[in-house]
């Protein structure tokens, strides 16, 4: 699935997982959650959590993680 | 309704003028004139020594905005022990001068020169008549009642190109929209070419020719054809009617002023609108800027100065207006059917579909108290925290960045702190076009010696222009911002020329950011690749800027509107505390904001994870404040961002919208996402000036107020808090403010206030940074920067002295991460947007004004060789096609384009440039990435001309509605 054609929450989610991929893999994920929890509505959480589940493939394994949290 | 403030100083009187600039000295040196003894800042001018003592001295060359001349020789005067009668304006005052101003010898003298004057002064000069023409108020002043010499009897006209008999030679120009130029009524005193070239720095004007024959030339042409910027810095210097303002001609001489504040960008320029005539038959005469203004000392641009009448503009709606589907007509209503349609609309769709299905946006051009009662009617009465603020498509990053690396979200400096500046880095911002008065202050300094790195794709006016040559210019590429300032701090710390107490004494995070920069992935030849910059000239800007006494960094949206906006911002704060640059005057991390009130409406509170003053939703002890006050509990989960908003209308879940003062279907990007999302909802209401694009969608139309009908306050670039004052009362019959109440207390929520100030007051009393803030402090102290506490009760010019508002600066590891909008072989191009001198954002306001003039339309700008390529030529009508649309745009082939990068405006709704923009967005705050849309650009089929065409015939109908 290309970019454009993903939901926005698996968009931005992807965004953000390529900013904190330079970092250990449990840093990353808890950073990238702890700003999804700050700055999201909990419909998107909602959103990503159900994406995850549906088309795992097109997430980034650090936003899968972090799905996998919320 | 507003209450008039009645103010001793509301009636009309023009501001003082003293004559020359005040000096900046600690000796003082006491003089005595005309037998007065007053003690003056050595180096002060006896002019100006004088007026201080209550002495008039007669000038006409001379004005406190401008640096002294000493040519009109009005001003003579006789110091005890000095020979002649030199200049008052030119001579400085020393300890112990004794000065006589009015000595026979000196009178005689005055008369004698204003005789002069006068035999080629019309003797019917309409300037003299109406009152703005010094010129015979000076004869009477001086005595000089008689003309051995003769006289012009006639002022020239514009039909009139003959020269009077001992008048100029030139004709009169009227070409420009705004104001006039009548050699004849000129005395050549220079006030205007010094007023140019000193105050805005543009040099447009000179004196041509010579003795009698000499006149005031726009560089050999008319005013509209030459390098004029019409910021009315020459009309306003003018002793004489030679340069006036049409509406002054038009409508006479004011009778009273008001002072406001500009409604157009970031810098927040102070005004005296000068008016005629009392409640609904008030009208504006002109805008004059300020010299009291701590934002513009004075000066102006052509948008505060002139493009206002859009307040007036026959498009305005008056009234408000409903209908049951967007395929219908609208239906004038009184307020109290819209109020209630809207809010029954919102009530039903929340018991529909939940309480998060609605949402409302406030507007950067709306004051802090019109957007922080949006913010309370969505908390409260909503009862959700889907609220966003236009700032979410421009500087949201801003907010986010700093609030990491600082602990508050707004720029460190005041705008005068740039004249302490010795090194500016300028990253992604065109303050000449953009933000022009403290572009004006930008290149005064640079004229004074200080020196400039510009970092932006386009060779912009700051690059090289007169006077003016920046020491570096960056092209960087769009979209590699994070790669450059990387390669900037890479530099700075691998040769050492890093601040190492600064770092240890006010920074944490050091050693692993010293580790993650030191490391060659980031030095200048590895970013090489994606910023196309040399990286010999990054590494000598990058020693430029750290050796410099004073390193100042300015930035616009070029940083933030991009995917890596957020950390753009953080590597811009690194790169200042690894340098030692803040805390003081002269450096700094400054935004130039949009919009005039972007710093305010995010200190309001305005985005949904955030209460006012930048406290986090989630956090209990502040919820508890606004619990206890608002009587409602709070929703502890953030809301939605603009952005999602839209994504959740289309996917369902948010049905219902209110849009205060912000056009979204014209500025936030990918139109046709937008368009979609505004259309599956079931309640738009839109409240603003004009139908705008957005109210093509909106099924209530609230009228909104202009900034002439506005009481309140707007919080400019350096968190300075200026008070907007009504000029006339609402012409749609109620304050914007007033609106928003009504509709929450139809919600159910019942929200009041007496007056716009009480709203203030609550703001005061909640939000410790503005503690000290009240309508009556900022009428007396003229403008407040907050913080505004106990701890600094005149408020903050300069932030983080001493110590950072989160305790020690966070150096954070800003990782350069590619967008993933690149150029291929199918969209080889990148465009990137900006704005124009004489528009503004999407063009509602100054779209209606005679700016129009000079930028009729939305071009695109493409380097000669992409131009040639394509067989593309100045003036073509080309196709710009993205991944998401196309759009039609006239090409201008230009140089200031590198190859590869197109640029376009988006102030013409026909142009739609953001009907290509993407949805990608910054990772930490969704703002558009506006800046990075790769694209391909050919020469347009004859089926696009043809709809062009019939796209500007509908765009230009819409304009004169």
């Amino acid at each position: 699935m290309s970019a454009a054609a993903l939901p926005a929450e698996a968009r931005m989610g992807n965004d953000m997982a390529r900013q904190f991929a330079h970092l250990p893999e449990a840093d990353a994920v808890a950073k990238i959650a702890d700003h999804i929890g700050r700055f999201w509505d909990p419909r998107m959480r909602t959103n990503l959590r159900a994406f995850a589940q549906t088309d795992p493939q097109a997430l980034d394994p650090l936003i899968l993680a972090v799905a996998r949290t919320l | 309704m507003t209450e008039t403030i009645q103010r001793p100083d509301a009636w009309f009187a023009p501001e003082p003028d003293w004559g020359t600039p005040a000096v900046e000295a600690t000796d003082l040196a006491t003089v005595t004139i005309d037998g007065t003894t007053v003690q003056v800042p050595v180096g002060t001018s006896v002019m100006r020594a004088a007026a201080q003592a209550g002495i008039e001295i007669p000038k006409l060359c001379a004005t406190d905005s401008l640096d002294p001349f000493g040519s009109c020789r009005m001003c003579l005067v006789e110091v005890d022990g000095a020979r002649g009668t030199p200049a008052s304006c030119t001579t400085r005052c020393t300890d112990n001068m004794v000065v006589s101003t009015k000595t026979d010898q000196v009178q005689r003298l005055r008369r004698q020169v204003m005789e002069l004057y006068l035999s080629d002064h019309p003797e019917d000069c309409p300037g003299c008549e109406r009152g703005n023409c010094e010129i015979q108020s000076l004869a009477t002043t001086v005595g000089a009642a008689e003309v051995r010499y003769g006289r012009p009897a006639h002022a020239r006209r514009e039909a009139d190109q003959e020269a009077p008999a001992l008048g100029r030679s030139a004709a009169y120009d009227s070409s420009n929209p705004y104001f006039d130029y009548d050699p004849s009524s000129c005395i050549v005193c220079s006030r205007c070419v010094r007023a140019c070239g000193e105050i805005q720095g543009t040099f447009a004007l000179t004196v041509d020719g010579r003795g009698l024959g000499s006149t005031i030339s726009p560089g050999g042409t008319d005013f509209l054809s030459s390098e004029c910027v019409s910021c009315g810095a020459c009309v306003q210097a003018c002793p004489t009617s030679a340069l006036q303002e049409k509406s002054l001609v038009e409508l006479g001489m004011p009778t009273r002023s008001v002072d406001t504040t500009c409604a157009y960008c970031g810098v927040g320029c102070s005004f005296r609108a000068e008016v005629r005539g009392e409640g609904e038959d008030t009208q504006v005469v002109r805008m004059i800027p300020s010299k009291a203004g701590g934002a513009n000392e004075g000066h102006s641009c052509v948008k505060g100065r002139f493009a206002y009448g859009y307040a007036s503009h026959r498009d305005r709606q008056l009234k408000p207006m409903v209908r049951e589907s967007i395929d219908q007509p609208w239906r004038e209503v009184s307020w109290e059917e819209a109020i209630e349609t809207a809010a029954t609309g919102l009530k039903k769709l929340q018991e529909k579909y939940g309480r998060g299905a609605i949402g409302g946006i406030s507007s950067s051009r709306c004051t802090n108290e019109e957007v922080y009662v949006v913010q309370k009617m969505v908390r409260a009465a909503f009862g959700n925290n889907n609220v966003d603020t236009c700032a979410r498509v421009c500087h949201s990053p801003t907010g986010y960045g700093l609030n990491q690396a600082f602990g508050t979200s707004a720029g460190t400096q005041d705008f005068k702190s740039v004249e302490q500046a010795d090194v500016v880095l300028l990253i992604g911002a065109n303050p000449t076009d953009a933000h022009p008065v403290f572009g004006s202050r930008l290149k005064r300094r640079l004229r004074e010696g200080a020196q400039i790195i510009v970092a932006d794709p386009r060779r912009i006016e700051l690059v090289r222009s007169p006077h003016i040559e920046a020491a570096y210019h960056l092209p960087v590429l769009p979209g590699s911002n994070v790669a450059f300032v990387n390669a900037m701090a890479h530099v700075i710390v691998t040769e050492d020329l890093y601040d190492h107490d600064f770092l240890a004494e006010r920074c944490e995070n050091v050693e692993d950011y010293l580790g993650f920069i030191a490391r060659a992935e980031n030095s200048p030849e590895a970013a090489q690749e994606a910023t196309g910059l040399d990286p010999q000239m990054v590494r000598e800007a990058a020693r430029l800027y750290a050796n410099a006494a004073n390193g100042a960094i300015y930035y616009g949206l070029g940083v933030t509107e991009h995917s890596q906006g957020s950390t753009m911002v953080m590597g811009m704060a690194n790169l200042a505390m690894l340098t030692g640059n803040l805390g003081r005057e002269g450096v700094g991390v400054n935004p130039l904001r949009g919009q005039n009130n972007v710093q305010g409406s995010c200190d309001m509170g305005s985005f949904p994870h955030e209460l006012p003053g930048y406290r986090h939703i989630s956090r209990p002890e502040v919820r508890a404040i606004y619990e206890e006050l608002w009587g409602r509990t709070l929703d502890p989960e953030p809301g939605l961002r603009i952005p999602n908003m839209f994504d959740s209308a289309i996917a369902g879940s948010f049905r219902g919208l209110y849009v205060q003062g912000e056009d979204i279907a014209q500025s936030d990007p990918n139109t046709q996402h937008v368009e979609a999302a505004l259309r599956s909802m079931e309640m738009v209401i839109v409240q603003d000036l004009f139908l705008n694009e957005t109210a093509r969608f909106a099924h209530v139309f609230l009228p909104g107020t202009s900034f002439l009908e506005k009481d309140g306050t707007f919080t400019n670039a350096e968190r300075r808090i200026n008070r907007v004052r009504p000029v006339f009362s609402p012409r749609q019959g109620k304050d914007e403010w007033q609106i928003t109440c009504d509709l929450a207390t139809a919600l159910g929520y019942p929200m009041g206030y007496a007056a716009s100030s009480e709203i203030m007051d609550e703001i005061a009393a909640t939000t410790p940074t503005f503690t000290g803030v009240s309508f009556s402090r900022l009428d007396a102290e003229g403008s407040l920067q907050w913080p505004v506490n106990d701890a600094a009760p005149h408020g903050t010019p300069t932030m983080h002295v001493g110590e950072f508002v989160r305790g020690k600066g966070n150096l954070v590891e800003t990782v350069y991460v590619p967008t993933t909008e690149r150029s291929n072989r199918r969209f080889p191009l990148i465009l990137t947007t900006g704005r124009i001198l004489s528009q503004y954002n999407v063009g509602a306001q100054t779209r209606r004004t005679a700016n129009n003039t000079w930028h009729p339309e939305d071009v695109l700008e493409i380097h000669p060789a992409d131009a040639e390529m394509r067989g593309i030529k100045t003036g073509d009508l080309v196709e710009v096609s993205s991944r998401v649309g196309t759009t039609t745009l006239r090409a201008e082939v230009s140089l200031r384009m590198p190859a590869g990068v197109v640029y376009t405006t988006f102030h013409h709704p026909v142009s739609g440039a953001n009907v290509v923009t993407t949805d990608n967005s910054d990772w930490a705050t969704n703002c558009p990435e506006y800046k990075v849309t790769a694209v391909q650009v050919g020469v347009a089929t004859e089926r696009e001309r043809a709809k062009h065409a019939g796209e500007e015939l509908v765009g230009s109908e819409a304009g004169s509605r």
